[in-house]
């Protein structure tokens, strides 16, 4: 359902949420936006985190042997961007992997939807930034929040006014013009295995990985022991140990691990999935320290190669 | 969930990161306001972090007793440390003991060190950056008065020619190479001197593939070529410069054609790059340990400042020459006075301005060199020196021909190291002290650029660990009498009065993103270019090197040369980057980088167990076969205890620096 509340309203709603969850919030700290407990909505920054909040899923580094029961969260002022990572990830891990499925389960975003384009992000090119699923979906507008309750959370707002939710479409229609989504449709046939892109790229990239740790559709992990623990830790398919087996990685060259990472992302996952495994976040773009831009594999001529 | 905004434990760069933590598990991003780094980091930073919560940490001061080692209470530890090492001192005189200090360690940490050392009366204090950078603090002190980058990694990019010697950058220092790699992309000159096929060399616009240790042959040749063609900048060397005439006679020795034989560049190629270097100014000059160790490090060191000073190319945004400092602190720690000729901020020992530290100190002080790293297990072995005591730092691993450092502890009669795991060498020790790693501690780093930053507790310490400062504070007040700092900020303190250059920082000012040296009155926000009116010596001084052939050359039976280094993934002896599983996934076992053409004629299949052996020792390791080195060359990185290639580095010195000759060592390979 639809609703549109005052500030004070949306601090009763907050309050309310944080009696059964314990709430995080966006927060700023010495100018980066980072994730954090929070005792308030006044305390939630509206301005994008500096990073896709993918630990409250999936975390950094865990012993797999046991499964601990999950606290339950509440997680305000994430972006829509890397909430749809979620339901992207979903797709391939939610009731498979027992970890991501036990806290999926328990916590519930909170997501903010922006109210300009940030620099750099193509989230409209995917359907952004209002997102079709959500649990709790906002948009501010002056004083008021226009709020978009999925049926799960939806008794949290039982007794406010009630909207439309035309506000949702005109704003996202509006924003669509400000972003001109990228022509996406029929790119996992439009791309080029044998494009001398991946070879440019490589001889740019240093390795680094970040392009899968601030990804929020990334969801790949490496399993080792130590000790009398098993432990998963985030991996990055850059890396030449990835997926590697006892003749090496089949991959070798670091020209066909970046086309692998784009070939999964727009081709593998969207046959498989019909879906593209992208955002538009723009995260790996920022972070990338050689500027490896993944709008230029989606805007690519391939036609002439 | 906390997050803390700290510095990178690894290369000197000194990327920012901020920690978000959670118990062990940890989310780490550049802090993206970072000037440094902006928000970039490489795969240590963000992988690299895990050894800190290893099983194997140290959490227990221990004594060996009998062959055993035995937990023991902090007092008893600390007590025992100061009473033998003072049964020493009386008995044998303060020059008997000799300490060494670590670059991963904190300034505080370093200036301690020293301050004790200096209190009980020796100047036998010294540390890793001996056999890194000491040819920088002495080649550069030399030629320009101040031994540190001259520029900003910032201001890189406002230069039209990069010119790289000596450096893997996009390996060793990740995040400046790519700045490197995002300049050339967008049309900047590069030229790129190394024996091996690096990335960046890969991308250069010329690549001098030329033979190890022919360092001075090669950049007097760029020289010469310069002069031939009048490409110096005659105004900046009548203004700023002194030497230039001897220097010129010296230089007339090496044109290109003459050097080809033995730097193996052809002429042709060797004068495009001069012009390069020379014509496309501001020309930013990096190097690293490919040019300082060697037993001409020094030298090395000097050469290249004439380049800079020849081509003007000093003083002026996007220009500068910038020694790559290896581990986080290099810089900082140098800068302390962990070395055996300089008190704090670079006075010489035996100068009379030791009388500022005399009166800060309240105590007369050594005016004699002290023992340089190398030199300390020497003086061990010849029982000159009875005690040693190590912070943070595996000379097993570490130090050339590693087997007569073995021998050379086994010789003392104390040998004390604090450290956060077992070490190979911590497990020689009589007495073990367990030590909080750097994000579990307060202190400050200096980076390569000269940038003091501020380091952040971000978990507790394992067990009773505790950070290097307190276990020196309390030995320093039992053998030095030091009245007892009360925490890091109390010794920052003293440092803003013992180093000029540090004076106008403080913790509060330096935080968030850190200031560069020297930070004064002058120049309260730091300084970020050196050298744009005069030099700390008035004018530079050009100082003539000639070349002279490495310590080691290739013969009969050792026919090829090896090169020792580091690789991407690990960080120094390995022993946190290989507790960081992902790290060690990626490299996780020691080999030596050969060419297809010397594999084919040894027989070596990719893969296959070798021999390398030297004049010195011999190691078994994995043939990598590539065509990253050329025939004739093989690389072998240091990392791995496993397989210790510093058994195959000779003792042969540097005379001035004291560094040994980790660079060029005449080897045989087979299967
Ligand atoms: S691939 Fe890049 S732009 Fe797309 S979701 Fe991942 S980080 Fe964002
Ligand atoms: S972020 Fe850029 S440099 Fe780092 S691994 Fe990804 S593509 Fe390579
Ligand atoms: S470049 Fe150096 S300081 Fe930066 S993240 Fe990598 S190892 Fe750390």
């Amino acid at each position: 359902m639809n609703y549109i509340l005052s500030k004070e309203e949306m601090e009763r709603v907050f309050a309310a949420i944080s009696v059964d969850f314990e709430s995080y919030g966006a927060v700023e700290k010495e100018g980066e936006v980072v994730f954090d407990r929070v005792h308030s909505l006044a305390e939630v920054s509206e301005n994008r985190s500096r990073y896709a909040p993918k630990e409250f899923l999936i975390r950094r580094n865990e012993n797999v042997l046991y499964l601990e029961e999950q606290q339950r969260k509440a997680v305000f002022g994430i972006k829509s961007c890397d909430l749809k990572g979620f339901y992207l990830m979903d797709k391939q891990v939610l009731n498979r992997d027992p970890f991501y499925t036990e806290r999926r389960n328990k916590t519930l975003f909170v997501n903010f939807v922006c109210n300009a384009p940030c620099e750099g992000g193509f989230c409209s090119s995917f359907g952004g930034p209002v997102l079709d699923e959500f649990d709790i979906q906002v948009l501010r507008e002056g004083n008021n929040y226009h709020v978009m309750a999925s049926d799960k959370y939806d008794k949290y707002f039982s007794g406010y006014r009630n909207d439309d939710g035309s506000y949702f479409s005109d704003f996202n229609r509006k924003f669509n013009t400000e972003m001109p989504p990228l022509e996406v449709d029929g790119l996992e046939n439009r791309i080029k295995w044998n494009s001398p892109i991946w070879k440019e790229f490589a001889s740019r990239c240093i390795s680094c990985g970040a392009c899968n740790y601030s990804c929020p559709t990334c969801y790949c992990f490496d399993l080792y022991d130590d000790g009398d623990e098993r432990k998963r830790e985030w991996d990055s398919c850059i890396l030449s140990g990835f997926t590697s087996s006892s003749a090496g990685n089949i991959r070798s060259g670091l020209d066909e691990r970046l086309r692998q990472r784009f070939y999964h992302k727009f081709v593998y996952f969207k046959k498989s999935k019909d879906e593209f495994l992208c955002t538009g976040c723009n995260r790996c773009v920022e972070d990338c320290p050689v500027g490896i831009d993944i709008k230029e594999v989606i805007t690519h001529d391939y036609s002439l190669e | 969930m906390v997050s803390v905004l700290t510095v990178c434990p690894y290369c000197g760069t000194g990327c920012q990161i901020v920690v978000n933590d959670e118990g062990t598990e940890e989310r780490v991003i550049g802090y993206s306001r970072s000037p440094v780094n902006e928000g970039k980091l490489c795969i240590k930073g963000y992988s690299g972090l895990s050894y800190n919560f290893s099983r194997d940490r140290l959490k227990y001061p221990m004594i060996n007793r009998d062959g055993e080692f035995v937990r023991v209470s902090w007092k008893e530890a600390l007590d025992e440390t100061a009473d033998r090492l003072l049964e020493i001192i009386n008995e044998y005189g303060p020059d008997s003991i000799a300490f060494q200090a670590s670059a991963k360690c904190t300034n505080e940490e370093n200036y301690l060190m020293q301050k004790i050392a200096r209190l009980v009366g020796t100047n036998n204090v010294d540390h890793c950056a001996r056999s890194c950078h000491s040819p920088t603090a002495l080649g550069l002190i030399t030629t320009l008065g101040a031994g540190a980058a001259t520029g900003s990694i910032e201001s890189l990019a406002a230069a039209r020619t990069y010119f790289v010697i000596g450096s893997n950058t996009t390996e060793q220092h990740p995040i400046i190479g790519t700045k490197l790699v995002t300049e050339r992309k967008k049309g900047k000159n590069l030229v790129v001197a190394d024996p091996r096929k690096t990335q960046l060399a890969e991308l250069a616009t010329i690549h001098l593939q030329f033979n190890p240790g022919t360092d001075i042959a090669l950049l007097n040749s760029m020289m010469y070529v310069i002069l031939e063609e009048h490409l110096e900048d005659e105004k900046f060397i009548s203004d700023r410069t002194e030497g230039f005439q001897e220097f010129r006679k010296a230089i007339d020795k090496h044109s290109p054609e003459i050097t080809e034989g033995i730097t193996g560049i052809r002429p042709e190629e060797l004068r495009r790059a001069a012009r390069l270097i020379a014509r496309d100014r501001p020309t930013s000059i990096l190097y690293a340990m490919g040019i300082t160790q060697h037993i001409h490090g020094t030298e090395n060191v000097m050469s290249v400042s004439n380049l800079a000073l020849l081509t003007g190319n000093i003083g002026v945004r996007g220009s500068g020459i910038f020694p790559l400092r290896g581990q986080n602190n290099v810089q900082g720690s140098s800068d302390m006075g962990v070395l055996s000729e300089w008190y704090p901020g670079y006075v010489p020992v035996d100068s009379p301005k030791v009388e500022r530290f005399e009166k800060l100190w309240n105590k007369r002080l050594p005016r004699n060199k002290g023992l340089a790293l190398s030199e300390m297990f020497d003086a061990a072995a010849e029982g000159r020196v009875k005690a040693i005591y190590v912070m943070g730092e595996n000379p097993l691993v570490t130090e050339a021909s590693v087997s007569d450092v073995e021998t050379a502890i086994h010789n003392l009669k104390l040998f004390v190291v604090q450290d956060i795991f077992m070490t190979l060498t911590a497990g020689e020790a009589d007495i073990v002290l367990p030590a909080s790693t750097s994000l579990e501690k307060e202190g400050t780093f200096t980076n390569t650029e000269r940038r003091i930053q501020k380091v952040n507790p971000v978990y507790p310490s394992p067990g009773e660990a505790k950070p290097d400062w307190w276990i020196l504070n309390e030995i320093g007040k039992r053998i030095s009498g030091i009245k007892g700092y009360e925490s890091p900020r109390d010794i920052f303190e003293e440092i803003r009065q013992a180093i000029p250059g540090y004076a106008g920082a403080t913790y509060d000012n330096i935080y968030p993103i850190g200031k560069q040296w020297p930070i004064n009155e002058e120049n309260p926000a730091g300084t970020e270019i050196l050298h744009t009116k005069t030099f700390p010596l008035g004018r530079a001084k050009f100082v003539p090197v000639v070349y002279a052939p490495p310590a080691e050359s290739v013969d009969e039976k050792y026919d090829m040369i090896m090169t020792t280094g580091r690789n991407y993934f690990h960080y120094h002896s390995g022993t946190m980057s290989r507790r960081a599983d992902i790290l060690e996934r990626e490299s996780p076992e020691p080999y030596v980088e050969i060419n297809a053409v010397d594999a084919k004629r040894l027989g070596i299949r990719n893969s296959q167990a070798v021999t390398v052996e030297s004049r010195h020792g011999t190691i078994r390791t994995k043939a990598r076969i590539t065509e990253k080195v050329p025939p004739g060359i093989v690389f072998v990185p240091f990392h791995y205890d496993e397989s210790r290639v510093n058994r195959l580095v000779g003792k042969q010195v540097d005379k001035l620096s004291k560094i040994p000759e980790f660079k060029v060592v005449a080897v045989r390979v087979f299967a």
